[in-house]
């Protein structure tokens, strides 16, 4: 049921994007609605952007194609107290002006090494205010939840098991499969 | 219409379906007498009714979180360790069912056909004359009425019936049972075995015993289960049957001699005591959906509604001869409520076998150290003893530092191993006191006019001394094997998450100092019979569930006999 109900919002998601120009796009209301975070179309992009960021698209899938920013909004609506949420709105709102302050642009508008160099930044703690860490180890974690519980990573990268059968208690390592 | 005495008239009733109810159910019906099982919650059929038990870990919304409301609405049964996303269904939610914390308890509790034994977690070692004798040695409680002698022949009895895994250790305090092959224990499970065997002559490490179907046998077919696959997803309930649980195994087997009346949606408000029949003769119920009052009649009732929920219908069970509860003439009903202590665990790592690792399943058990304080004789400052579970286990590691292509390729090959990980969780037994009891709220009640429960046990210092000692203990062996950044935790857990709760109803010799003899009989109203943690006279270290279908059995048969006489 829910993977039903995800894949029938990834589609109005991008029947959505096809149809918008991206700049009427940019306040409006996100793709998705929630019911406690306020995050709008520009927000959802640039979480979207900075996940692809933390594991891009090479040769194989990347955050984008498990759609991890979904997720990952969709954890911290339901799942997050009322404290991290509002530490994580606020993180969310001074993580542009953290991206102004170094490149003069927005996270979006920044060039593939200029975004790698401000998550450089922050991952050394280079003059980093707290909240715009707080919202990036957020969005890394859940990024790395989403991947690697996505049913891309658990069925062709390290498959996932249901019915394992035998169990064994000391194997060599090296013959393991 | 049809709706006469007649048609609520039954030869036994079953009041709930979960570990030992499930078990009165097959006995009765087996020997054919027309038995009515009523259970509160709903019904849940096996197969049928686990939504969750073939999903994989993206179909979870939240890949298993509890959201945060949830959460919050229920802070009670949010602490448990199985109430997870796959399995939440289950469970009762704070707000559904309310109760009264006089102090903290955290109860937790599954209203459904089959009960808890749907998410129990299947640890099934037997007792033995240490623990029945602890009372009657320590000074404690009152003398239990049995022994292990008797008790013996219905564990193997239940057992077989079951399918137990286990490995004969000839253990007089762990008597040895009728099992089904044990899993592997790892690598380090084994040395740390063989170094505490070497270092102490009265400590063991041994598989723990647990109801998985390791080597199906023809019984086991004839229930329609299949071997354990090693999921360790159970709590969501198997699709092999391979863990016992009432649903898959008692229930069906009572329900396919044509016998039984299975009423789910049933509140029992409380049990019908005529004064002048002078016994009970049957239960009132009313029905949860419809808030409609029935009465069904029967000439012996099973109290198996779980351990506080049976001192709740008992209480609530006044009569002219009773006012004060059934069967509660010296006043005890509700009273010596004990469990078990869960609050400290122990862990540490091994940076030996680095070559070595488990492999394939997911065991869904662990190793297991029987109880070896004051065993023989009373040694520490604190009462009793504890046992402890053991696991040692590698976990594979993912580097996820940094971003970026790094990252992701860290992500893509193979994980690394974690040096072995060592844990330990302290069992311990409580002594029942009079001071914790259970008892009716005088003002509050339920959707159903049942009163709320009022619940008032809590720990004493023999808990803290106990707990001191484990950790010391376990400390010295831990580091005997050379097991390093050893470490101790306390949750101070409130009572209750062990979900091991017992008494209120204990069994003794006499009717002045206890309500249950030897066969689960009230000593004063020998129709009515108790067969579920509530009778428990002290609580051992063992987990407890086995113990509680021995006992049906037993009950039941005696029961049965006694019928036949006329004797009831």
């Amino acid at each position: 049921m829910d993977r039903r109900s995800s894949i029938k919002t990834l589609i109005i998601i991008s029947a959505g994007t096809a149809l918008l120009p991206s700049c009427l796009q940019d306040d409006e209301k996100s793709s998705v609605s929630y019911k406690k975070i306020k995050i709008n179309t520009k927000e959802e992009n640039l979480i979207s952007e900075l996940g692809e960021t933390i594991i891009p698209k090479t040769n194989t899938p990347g955050a984008k194609d498990v759609s991890a920013h979904l997720f990952a909004l969709m954890m911290i609506d339901d799942c997050y107290e009322p404290d991290k949420q509002n530490q994580f709105e606020k993180g969310l709102k001074e993580f542009d002006a953290f991206s102004k302050k170094k490149f003069d642009k927005t996270f979006v508008q920044c060039t593939p090494p200029e975004r790698l160099e401000l998550l450089k930044s922050i991952e050394d703690k280079k003059d980093v205010p707290g909240n715009v860490t707080f919202f990036y180890n957020t969005i890394k974690g859940l990024t790395l939840h989403a991947y690697t519980s996505s049913q891309y990573y658990l069925t062709k990268v390290h498959e996932y098991k249901l019915v394992p059968g035998k169990f064994y208690g000391c194997v060599p390592v090296k013959k393991a499969s | 219409m049809g709706d006469n005495k007649q048609s609520r008239t039954f030869d036994a009733i079953v009041i709930g379906s979960g570990m030992s109810g499930g078990w009165a159910a097959k006995e009765f019906c087996e020997k054919g007498l027309k038995t009515l099982v009523v259970e509160r919650g709903r019904e849940v059929v096996h197969l049928k009714d686990y939504p969750t038990t073939n999903m994989m870990p993206w179909e979870f919304k939240h890949r298993g979180e509890v959201p945060y409301d949830i959460q919050k609405e229920n802070p009670v049964i949010s602490k448990c360790y199985a109430f997870r996303e796959d399995a939440m269904h289950f469970f009762v939610k704070d707000t559904e069912h309310p109760y009264v914390q006089d102090k903290p308890f955290d109860w937790i509790r599954g209203y459904q056909v089959g009960g808890k034994s749907i998410m129990w977690a299947r640890q099934t070692q037997r007792w033995s004359d240490f623990d029945f004798e602890g009372p009657a040695r320590d000074g404690f409680a009152v003398d239990w009425p049995i022994r292990y002698n008797d008790l013996a022949p219905w564990y193997s009895y239940v057992e077989k019936f079951a399918g137990i895994s286990g490995n004969k250790d000839g253990l007089p305090n762990l008597p040895d049972g009728e099992f089904l092959p044990p899993l592997e224990l790892s690598c380090v499970e084994n040395y740390f075995k063989e170094s505490v065997a070497k270092n102490y002559k009265d400590r063991n490490v041994i598989y723990a015993r647990c109801a998985h179907l390791t080597e199906p046998q023809p019984i086991h077919a004839e229930q329609g289960r299949g071997q354990c696959q090693n999921r360790n997803l159970c709590q969501r309930g198997c699709p092999f049957g391979g863990y016992y649980n009432t649903n898959a195994t008692t229930i069906p087997w009572a329900a396919k001699t044509g016998n039984m009346t299975l009423r789910p949606f049933s509140v029992v408000h409380s049990i019908i005591y005529d004064d002048e029949k002078n016994k009970a003769v049957g239960v009132h119920v009313i029905d949860s959906n419809t808030k409609e009052s029935i009465e069904y009649y029967a000439p012996v009732i099973f109290l198996n509604a779980g351990a506080i929920n049976t001192n709740l219908i008992l209480l609530n069970s006044v009569s002219k001869r009773f006012p004060n509860g059934l069967g509660n003439e010296n006043g005890l009903l509700g009273k010596y409520v004990a469990f078990h202590n869960y609050r400290a665990r122990i862990s540490a790592k091994y940076d030996g076998f680095q070559d070595s690792k488990t492999d394939g399943g997911r065991r869904p058990t662990s190793a297991y150290i029987p109880r070896f304080r004051n065993l023989h004789k009373q040694e520490t400052n604190f009462l009793r003893g504890y046992a402890c579970t053991f696991s040692a286990g590698r976990r594979s590691r993912t580097d996820t530092n940094g971003f970026g292509e790094n990252l992701k390729n860290n992500l893509m090959a193979s994980p690394g191993l974690a040096d072995w990980g060592i844990g330990s969780q302290m069992m311990g037994e409580t002594i029942p006191k009079e001071s914790n009891y259970v008892s009716l709220d005088p003002n509050k009640k339920d959707n159903w006019g049942v009163p709320l429960l009022k619940i008032s046990v809590g720990y004493d210092d023999n808990e803290d001394k106990m707990i001191k000692d484990f950790f010391e203990q376990m400390t010295e062996m831990y580091s005997k094997a050379g097991f390093t950044q050893i470490e101790t935790s306390d949750s101070k857990q409130a009572p209750g998450l062990d979900i091991h709760e017992m008494g209120g109803v204990r069994m003794g010799k006499e009717p002045k100092t206890s309500l249950l003899n030897k066969w689960h009989q009230f000593h004063n109203c020998k129709n009515v019979f108790v067969s579920d943690g509530a009778c428990m006279t002290s609580t051992s270290t063992q987990n407890p569930s086995l113990t509680y279908m021995a006992m049906t059995a037993r009950a039941a048969d005696y029961a049965i006999s006694q019928l036949k006489k006329g004797e009831l």
